[in-house]
């Protein structure tokens, strides 16, 4: 127990120190033994007044406003695009079970609604 | 001397904005954020284990650490006198790859 706990401190000032290149050493850590087979890319700044091939690598990627988050495969021309806005974006690689689509990472952001419905009376037996 | 009506330059000439000569501490440090932040998109892509021109282009520009104080903060200019200027002059400079100059200059 004791031993796991020292560990467990040193492992947080170990991501302390590389806090800066957290997305960098997250691939290694956060899987549990699945492959890594996809991108995350966040868009955190805004391509306005950059070129048109910026805007349009965006656009291929599938990315439409600020902070918005896309999933992509491993692939060289996906790797190819990211690189083209690598000052735009951060890039993670997660497994495909990470994978969200935009309506799942809105269900996920929702709050709950406080209650759960357990069953409904409307068309059972009388 | 004080109150809204002083003469100072912006008062007297109009239109005047000014661009400091040199970075603030400040702006030197996020300078150096971004450029982390960049080499970390960078290494994301290279651990994904893909191949393609763009990551070997990517993977030759020196990263923040091994770049010398002068590239992180100055681009190399013709015009100017010692052939630097600050790199907060150059258009849509905190969006754009600067990290490399002229061997030499």
């Amino acid at each position: 127990m004791f031993s796991a706990t020292l560990r467990s401190r040193a492992a947080s000032s170990a991501s302390l120190q590389s806090r800066s290149l957290a997305t960098a050493a997250a691939p290694s850590s956060s899987s549990s033994g699945e492959p890594l087979t996809h991108y995350r890319i966040t868009l955190r700044r805004s391509a306005i007044a950059l070129p048109m091939n910026i805007k349009g690598t965006l656009a291929a990627l599938g990315i439409h406003r600020r902070l918005q988050t896309v999933f992509h495969r491993h692939t060289p021309d996906i790797a190819g695009k990211i690189l083209t806005i690598k000052e735009l974006v951060t890039v993670e690689n997660v497994p495909e079970s990470a994978v969200r689509t935009k309506w799942e990472q809105r269900q996920e952001r929702k709050a709950s609604r406080g209650y759960e419905v357990a069953g409904s009376k409307l068309g059972a037996e009388p | 001397m004080f109150g809204a009506f002083r003469p100072t330059q912006t008062n007297l000439v109009g239109l005047l904005w000014k661009t400091p000569w040199k970075l603030s501490r400040t702006r030197k440090a996020n300078v150096r954020a971004r450029l982390k932040q960049v080499d970390s998109v960078i290494e994301a892509v290279r651990a994904s284990g893909v191949q393609c021109k763009a990551l070997d282009q990517a993977l030759e520009l020196p990263k923040e650490h091994e770049m010398p104080p002068r590239d992180k903060y100055t681009v190399f200019s013709r015009h100017t006198k010692g052939y630097r200027k600050g790199i907060h002059k150059v258009p849509k400079w905190t969006r754009l790859t600067l990290r490399t100059n002229p061997k030499g200059f």
